[in-house]
């Protein structure tokens, strides 16, 4: 990987330099950017470890000990029950990453099928698919999600659908414009005469060139999707207890603020610090691999 | 650009069409009865309330009863608040959620509106990072922990405002307010600097200070009609967002809103209550999205075409 200026400088001269290199040291180039990429990296890397290195275990009670402030033994506190909140932040974390996640590569494959069908296609077959994202759009689907919780019950699966189910409509956007833009190309149409398959095609020609705006828009899904979650769970209709994720955890922590106002201020910490670090990931690679894009 | 309007109108109504009739659907196939959290129930009254609310008609009739009431604004009685009507309760909770929306947007439009132009100003100076770093914050920072920690720092440490209420109080309508609009500002921010800063690129602008005209008369009077149309499309969706996002400000904040009875029908299965909610909110976004659409448009004529063309 590219680290300096003089390494930069070197690869153009000797080799010049793929888009992907250009777009990581543009990206590297980026400090809150990068700060965002190694927090991610941080969260990511707990969450996957937490079994093994977290303090206490999940279900670990100190009725005696109750709620108690930050401490040597607690870094984070306790909750009402005695439990180290770092432990619940951790595995809340797990939950909360997961769904982003999940989420996500569910509203990643149907976008990115949907648009790229629609926009190599074309034609009728183009309207009428993008008619119905049209649709889908202007449903309200906050509303839908909580309603589709209440009529099935809250699992965890559910969530990871329905959240999905809704976040796919502007992947399928994105990727539809970008395939109908690619499909034009000069290029394309020599494929197409030396003979290659369709799949051929897509495979080499029209994926590489719709990677980029497809990987800026899911950094900035994640975040979104994390957000619908914590908000669910915020109200009570999200993840349910045992299982926690930051959104509960945000609900549980109002109720006690006035006494215990770690139980609030933690949780809440952890799932702004995650948005940010998202949020300025995905304004960084926008920046980075589509350097033509206006920021909004 | 007429035949923008006629089109986006006509989109709208298989919209709610769909809408309604999926809402009704999803609700009836719930698995349980509205009534079965009643154990002491005994089969003959379970029958008999079956039969006053019309759940012992087929599907198909009952649908089409509830559409023929639903014409007449009549969502039909409530299955939990046994003598009030679900039109009551929307009538008593609407104009609470209104006035928070209306509160919430206007503070969202004017600090969103000033914080974006004076990035857009001075792009790339203190003047833009400031704004913008704070507009991030908000973006990160959702209402039920912003909520939250206002009631926290202004209500209990500082002991400024009221934590609850509405209308109760004198100033218990601020944090509630500018807990609902902050997400928004911010958004509303970043639009109008994005906007602003490609209008102040134009020729015409470069013209207007050629002219030697002051830098607030190039703004106002050339820059903002162009500028602001992100904001003005953006609004259709921050509404949506906006009454969603008062389930959970009126859930902090105890206001006996149209969204915290959305919140507590969710809870107890109040069948016809989430129907009639969720009907009438989506009905309000999708026409309030259409709204901001065509009031896009008449400011920015290109836009029908460019649509027109996708």
């Amino acid at each position: 990987m590219i680290d300096s200026l003089k390494d930069y400088q070197d690869v153009s001269f000797e080799q010049g330099r793929s888009l992907w290199q250009d777009a990581w040291y543009r990206l590297n180039k980026n400090k809150l950017a990068m700060l965002g990429l190694y927090l991610i990296i941080f969260f990511v890397v707990i969450s996957i470890l937490t079994p093994w290195i977290g303090p206490y275990a999940y279900e670990t009670q100190n009725l005696a000990l109750g709620a108690s402030a930050p401490s040597a033994q607690h870094w984070l506190g306790t909750d009402i029950h005695g439990r180290d909140l770092m432990t619940r932040l951790m595995y809340g974390g797990r939950i909360s990453l997961m769904v982003g996640f999940a989420a996500t590569a569910v509203s990643l494959v149907i976008g990115v099928l949907w648009g790229t069908i629609a926009g190599y296609v074309g034609g009728l077959t183009d309207t009428i698919m993008m008619r119905i994202v049209d649709i889908l759009y202007a449903l309200p689907f906050m509303i839908f999600i909580i309603l589709l919780m209440v009529v099935f019950g809250r699992s965890l699966l559910l969530l990871f659908l329905a959240i999905g189910l809704i976040e796919w409509l502007t992947m399928a956007r994105i990727v539809r414009t970008q395939v109908l833009s690619v499909r034009k190309q000069e290029f394309v149409s020599a494929a197409i005469v030396t003979g290659l398959s369709h799949w051929q095609i897509i495979r080499r020609h029209v994926i590489p060139n719709i990677l980029g705006p497809v990987i800026v828009y899911i950094t900035l899904t994640i975040p979104s999707v994390m957000l619908l979650e914590a908000f669910l769970s915020f109200l009570g209709l999200g993840i349910q207890p045992p299982q926690s994720s930051w959104g509960v955890l945000i609900s549980g922590g109002v109720e006690t603020m006035e006494e215990y106002p770690w139980l609030l201020i933690f949780p809440g910490l952890a799932l702004s610090l995650t948005l940010f670090a998202l949020n300025f990931l995905g304004d960084g690679l926008r920046d980075a691999l589509d350097p033509r894009a206006t920021r909004d | 650009m007429m035949r923008f309007f006629v089109g986006r109108l006509l989109q709208s109504i298989p919209v709610i069409f769909i809408v309604i009739t999926a809402t009704f659907f999803l609700v009836r196939a719930a698995p349980g009865g509205p009534f079965d959290a009643e154990k002491t129930l005994s089969p003959e009254v379970i029958e008999r309330l079956n039969e006053r609310y019309n759940l012992d008609a087929p599907m198909y009739e009952q649908y089409f009863d509830y559409l023929g009431h639903l014409v007449q604004g009549d969502f039909g009685p409530s299955f939990r608040y046994t003598n009030r009507t679900v039109t009551e309760i929307i009538y008593a909770g609407l104009p609470i959620t209104f006035e928070l929306a209306i509160y919430a947007i206007m503070i969202a439009l004017v600090i969103g509106i000033l914080a974006g132009m004076l990035a857009a100003i001075k792009p790339n100076s203190a003047q833009d990072y400031i704004p913008m770093s704070l507009a991030m914050t908000g973006i990160c920072m959702p209402s039920f922990l912003l909520g939250p920690l206002l009631v926290l720092v202004f209500g209990i440490w500082l002991q400024w405002l009221p934590v609850s209420g509405w209308g109760y109080s004198p100033g218990d309508k601020i944090l509630p307010a500018i807990t609902l609009g902050s997400t928004y500002a911010a958004y509303i921010a970043r639009l109008t600097r994005g906007g602003m800063l490609e209008i102040l690129s134009q020729d015409y602008i470069r013209t207007a200070k050629a002219k030697g005209l002051s830098t607030a008369s190039i703004i106002f009077r050339h820059a903002l009609r162009g500028g602001l149309s992100p904001v003005v499309a953006f609004l259709g969706p921050a509404i949506a967002g906006l009454l969603a996002g008062s389930f959970v400000v009126e859930t902090i904040f105890q206001i006996p809103g149209l969204g915290r009875f959305y919140v507590q029908a969710a809870f107890n299965r109040d069948y016809t209550m989430i129907l009639g909610t969720t009907i009438l909110l989506s009905c309000l976004i999708v026409l309030l999205n259409m709204l901001s659409d065509l009031l896009a448009v008449w400011l920015n004529p290109r836009l029908a075409l460019s649509n027109e063309k996708n």
